[in-house]
Order: structure tokens, then sequence, then C-alpha cells
């Protein structure tokens, strides 16, 4: 063995710590526990089974909140999507300390923890909170809206804390597009509009993809939001998984529930990654 | 095949006169050069003309009308760029018909019409190429079919050999030549190379610090400069500093330069305090018994090859550089005489006023 493979070994030993003991570790733990027999007076039993992942394929009910956790996770990242193209646009054109400013609120929504955050939320959406009594002072509604352990107060406050990650990684993409290229494209005769769909959309896929990947992933695995503004109307997997391990102590169910998360969340993932791959390939320049 | 004019053209960055009173003419078919060092206003012009800038002051007119209002993507100018822009996504084909695309080509004879381009500029055989899978002058040729293939009705070409080695450039400055001449397209093309300008232009502008300093024939760009700038621009030269005084008539002047009494050619209405050009190649060294135009010391001395650079210090304190045949005997120290050819001489002012 040489000094410099030594070397290589050596510096990636605390990625390998890290990665062995914080996932592989645990995931690990955690599929034992999803085939591991319910326990009685314990958290689990001693024998195994695969009774847990039947009953979840088996039951319309986990069907339906998985479908709920992946569909609102699905539209949370196209709501994102869609509100931080424009915003990394501008973050992209802006520069010296306008882009500073830029920079600070956007990832404003990340300044402040997450409980006070969904406690604002509450207390704005509330029926006799500031958002109803304003639209009431001011005639627009005679009646308090129900916002409050809605399904769309839920989306709007994940797009709300998640549209950093999506705004950074596509305002990335659009800085390394030169301007001679939506020129040159321009004085082919392409109008503003064309502009957009042939050259700064695709090009700026390298930003999309992954921005995309991580709101998505980051949406399905979302907790307190759904939990505090969601309430019991809304069920997804991640308030029934928490509910299985820290209500009922069904650690084995709990586990079995999440690692059907975690593959689903990771097939949908891949799906888009693969089928996108076309046009991330193109888009690397 | 347009009559493109510009006119009086103004732009200011802040504090900074990009363009001042900048007017050019580039008849049907000719193809126009900005020359000048970077920050002289020679890519704003092009800039102004392509639709991506928009001048304070001034018109632009196609054929005498203006076009200062149409956005760039109506003006059906081709471009084609320093850093070629190509589209990295799109392949060699795709960017080539791009804008055929857009006008809703129909696609068989879009696909003649790439092909005929693609042949033009002989990239046969790269069509489903990306960009970077293709070398630094095939991507220029890429960009230059791109911008042909629309049959512009001007071309604007922004430093386009900038990139490439000395003999791909070479190759590319013909190719660009015999392509807008085949095409008859009016063209403007900025660069800051003498040589490229002097060799593929009808009209030189030179230009010098947001002014046109000269718009003229490479010929006369090259041998009769209004002022100390352009001919330094332009070619090697050698200045004598002088007093002229004109000669009734003959429109030439009377002056004494490096001790030798001359009577010469130069700019209208000089007086008093001028400079003389000499280009080193109306230059020689005299034979044995000739006469001279200049008498001065030998002072630097270069042999390159097919020639000998030699540097001439004059009595009154003037040099001139000359190039001498490669096997005449030259030494630093020695007296020389120099014959100049004195039709080529010119006179003009330091500064045009």
């Amino acid at each position: 063995m040489t000094a410099k493979t030594r070397l290589r070994l050596l510096l990636s030993v605390p990625a390998i710590v890290l990665i062995f003991v914080f996932m592989i570790l645990p995931i690990t733990n955690m599929i034992e526990m999803s085939f591991r027999t319910p326990g009685t007076s314990e958290p689990f039993g001693p024998d195994y089974t695969g009774m847990h992942y039947t009953r979840i394929l088996g039951d319309g009910y986990y069907w339906g909140v998985l479908a709920r956790s992946l569909l609102t996770a699905g539209l949370v990242t196209v709501l994102c999507l869609i509100v931080s193209f424009p915003i990394a646009w501008h973050l992209s054109r802006a520069r010296g300390l306008k882009a500073v400013l830029l920079y600070a609120c956007i990832v404003s929504p990340l300044m402040t923890g997450v409980l006070v955050r969904n406690f604002g939320w509450m207390i704005v959406t509330a029926l006799n909170g500031p958002l109803n009594e304003t639209l009431m002072a001011l005639g627009i509604i005679e009646r308090p809206l129900r916002l409050l352990f809605t399904q769309g107060l839920v989306v709007l406050a994940l797009v709300h804390v998640f549209v950093p990650f999506m705004v950074l990684p596509i305002n990335n993409a659009l800085r390394n597009i030169p301007e001679s290229l939506t020129e040159a494209s321009a004085s082919m005769g392409a109008s503003r509009m064309q502009v957009f769909r042939d050259i700064i959309l695709p090009l700026s896929f390298p930003g999309i993809q992954p921005g995309m990947i991580l709101v998505y992933v980051l949406a399905v695995a979302a907790y307190v939001t759904p939990a505090l503004l969601g309430g019991q109307m809304v069920s997804v997997m991640p308030t029934l998984i928490v509910g299985e391990l820290t209500g009922t102590f069904q650690w084995p169910f709990g586990s079995a529930l999440a690692i059907t998360l975690s593959v689903s969340t990771v097939i949908v993932v891949v799906t888009f990654t693969m089928l996108t791959s076309k046009l991330m390939e193109r888009a690397k320049a | 095949m347009a009559t493109v004019e510009a006119i009086k053209l103004h732009k200011r960055y802040h504090d900074f006169v990009a363009l001042d009173d900048v007017t050019l003419r580039a008849e049907s078919g000719q193809l126009v050069t900005l020359l000048g060092p970077s920050g002289c206003g020679k890519s704003t012009t092009l800039r102004c003309l392509a639709g991506f800038l928009d001048p304070e002051g001034g018109d632009i007119t196609l054929d005498g009308e203006s076009i200062l209002k149409l956005p760039s993507n109506r003006r059906g100018f081709g471009v084609v760029f320093q850093n070629y822009a190509l589209f990295p996504h799109m392949t060699v084909a795709e960017n080539i018909g791009y804008g055929l695309r857009l006008q809703k080509c129909p696609k068989p004879d879009m696909a003649r019409r790439v092909g005929e381009a693609v042949d033009l500029v002989r990239l046969n055989g790269l069509e489903d190429r990306l960009p970077r899978q293709i070398s630094g002058g095939q991507q220029q040729r890429v960009a230059l079919a791109r911008a042909l293939v629309m049959k512009p009705r001007l071309l604007l070409l922004d430093e386009p050999l900038a990139n490439l080695d000395a003999r791909l450039r070479d190759e590319v400055r013909w190719l660009i030549r015999d392509l807008q001449q085949q095409s008859g397209i009016t063209a403007f093309y900025v660069t800051h190379d003498q040589s490229e300008a002097m060799a593929m232009s009808d009209m030189v502008a030179v230009m010098k610090a947001g002014r046109v300093a000269q718009f003229a024939t490479p010929r006369e760009i090259y041998q009769k400069p209004v002022e100390r700038y352009v001919a330094d621009f332009t070619g090697e030269a050698n200045f004598l500093a002088c007093q002229s005084v004109a000669e009734q008539g003959s429109g030439q002047y009377r002056i004494e330069a490096g001790g030798t009494v001359l009577t010469v050619a130069g700019v209208q209405g000089l007086n008093g305090r001028a400079e003389l050009l000499v280009r080193p190649e109306t230059l020689r060294l005299a034979a044995p018994d000739e006469a001279a135009d200049f008498n001065g010391r030998i002072v630097k001395c270069a042999f390159v090859g097919a020639s000998q650079l030699c540097e001439i210090a004059l009595p009154d304190g003037g040099t001139l550089k000359l190039t001498a045949a490669p096997n005449t005997p030259v030494h630093v120290g020695d007296a020389a005489a120099v014959v100049m050819d004195r039709a080529q001489a010119w006179l003009m002012p330091e500064v045009a006023p």
C-alpha cells in the first residue's frame, strides 16, 4: 500500500464512520424492527414476521395515506418550482448589494425554527386570527374562513419553507447561462417566450432537477407542519408513523410504515431522475 | 442586400461615454470593419446595430428606414459572437436550424437548407454532435452557418476569430470573407487585429474612445491616416515631428524632418506642427553612390530570417525603423544613408482637430 492510498483511506474514514453510524446502522435497525412481531408489554416481540407489510399493502387506508403523502409532496414541489423560478431569475440577474438583500429574503423562512414558524401560521390563520379579521374588516368575506387544519394550508406552509431549496440551485444554473445565448436566439427571431422555452428552461434544468428532488424528499418527510397545521383531518405518512412509534408504541408496525414510505420515495425519485436524464444530459455544459 | 447606416449614435454607461457621435455606412454587400482597442466602442456599436442595446441618441437605418424601434428578434440580422454562443443543448444541425424552426419552415425545406449550410462551412458528418463535442474552429463554423442560413439582411460579427489559434484564424478569416462575398450580404465586423481588418474589409472604421477616428478604405486608412493614432493602430510606422509650410496650389507641404527638407503630401489644412508618417517598407538603405533622404546611425539591428530589422537614429533626435535585405552588412554604430519613397510619405497632425 503506497502512502497515497493510505492517505486516501485515512481521509475517507470520517465520512465512512459518519455514514455507517448515522445511516447504515439506523436503517438496518429499522428494517430489522419492521419484521419483528408486535409486543404485548414491550414495544416489540421476540420473533420475526412479514405481517406488518401484508397489513399495510392489504389495507386501502394505508394506500390512501401513502398516496396523499406522495401527491401532497408532488404538489408542493410543482408549486415551489412555479414560485421559485421567477425569484431565481431575478436573483441570478442581481449584483452587489441587491443580490445580498435578495439572498437574505429568500433564505428568511429558514431562519425561524420549525415550531415557531408553524405556530405563526396557526395564529395567522386561526378563525379569529389577524388574516380573517383583516379580510372581514375590509368586507371581502362575511364569515371567517376555515383555513387552519386544511390540506391547503399544509401545502402553502411547506411551499413557503421549501422555496429556498428550489431557488438556490435554479439560480446557480441560470447564472451559468451566458447572456450571449439569449441574444443569439433573439437575433435568430425568437420572442421572449421562445427564448425562455427553448434556451432558458432547458439550460436551467441542471438546477431544476436537484431542486425538485430536494423539495420532494423534504416535503414527503415533513412531520411538524402537517401535524400542527393539518390537525387530525390531514394525516400523512409521517404523522401516522410518529403516532405508531410514540402513541401506541407499535415500533415494528411504525418501522414498516417508515420503510414503506422510504421505498416509495426512492422509487418516485429514481423514476423522476430516469425520466429526466435525457434533459439533464443535454443541458450539461 | 441592404444599405445600413448608423447616424450620430450616442451611448453612455453612467459616467462613461461609450459612443460619441458614431456615424457609419455600409453599402449593400460591403464588409465594414470596426477596428480599435478594447473599450473604444466597437462592440457597443455592433450591439446597437443588433438591437441588444439601445443608443441614447442617433438613428440606425436599413435602406433608409429607421430600425431603432425594432427589437432584435424582428431585425432579421445574423450575429456571430466572440464566444460563438452556440446552444449547448442542441446538436450542430439543431443549432443551425433553430432560426428556421422559429420561422415555422417546413421540415423538408429546413433539412435541405441546414444541409446546404453544413456543406458551405464544411461540417459534414458532425451534424448530430453537440457543441462541446467539436473543436473551437468547428464551433466557429457552426456559428457562421447558423447566422448565414437565415439569409440575414445584415451580418454582424463580433471578434469571431479572437478565440482561435493563428492557423485556424487565417482559414476561417478567408472563409468568412468568401461566404460574405458569395452571398453578397452586408456585414459589420468587429476586431482589434489590424491585419484582419485590412485583409477583409471594403471599409474600415478606426475607433478611438467612443468616436470614429477615421472611416475609409483599408488603403486610405493605411496610407493616408488622419492622425497619428490611426497610423499607429494600422501597422508599423515611423513618425518624425516637423514644422509644415503649405505650398501654394499643389496641396503639398514643405517640411524639414530628420535633417532633410522635403515636399510631401498630407492631410488638408495643416499649419505648423505636424508628424511625418513613414512606413518602414517605404524605406531602404541607400546604395553606395545614391543620394540619401536621411543620414543617421544604426542603433539597433536584428536578423529575423527573411530580413533584418534596423533602427536608425537621426541627427535631430528622431528614429527610423526599416527593414534591410537579409545579407546586407549592417552593424550597430555604422553610419547609414536611407532612401525614402517620397510619394508614400504622409504628413498628418498628431491629433486630428
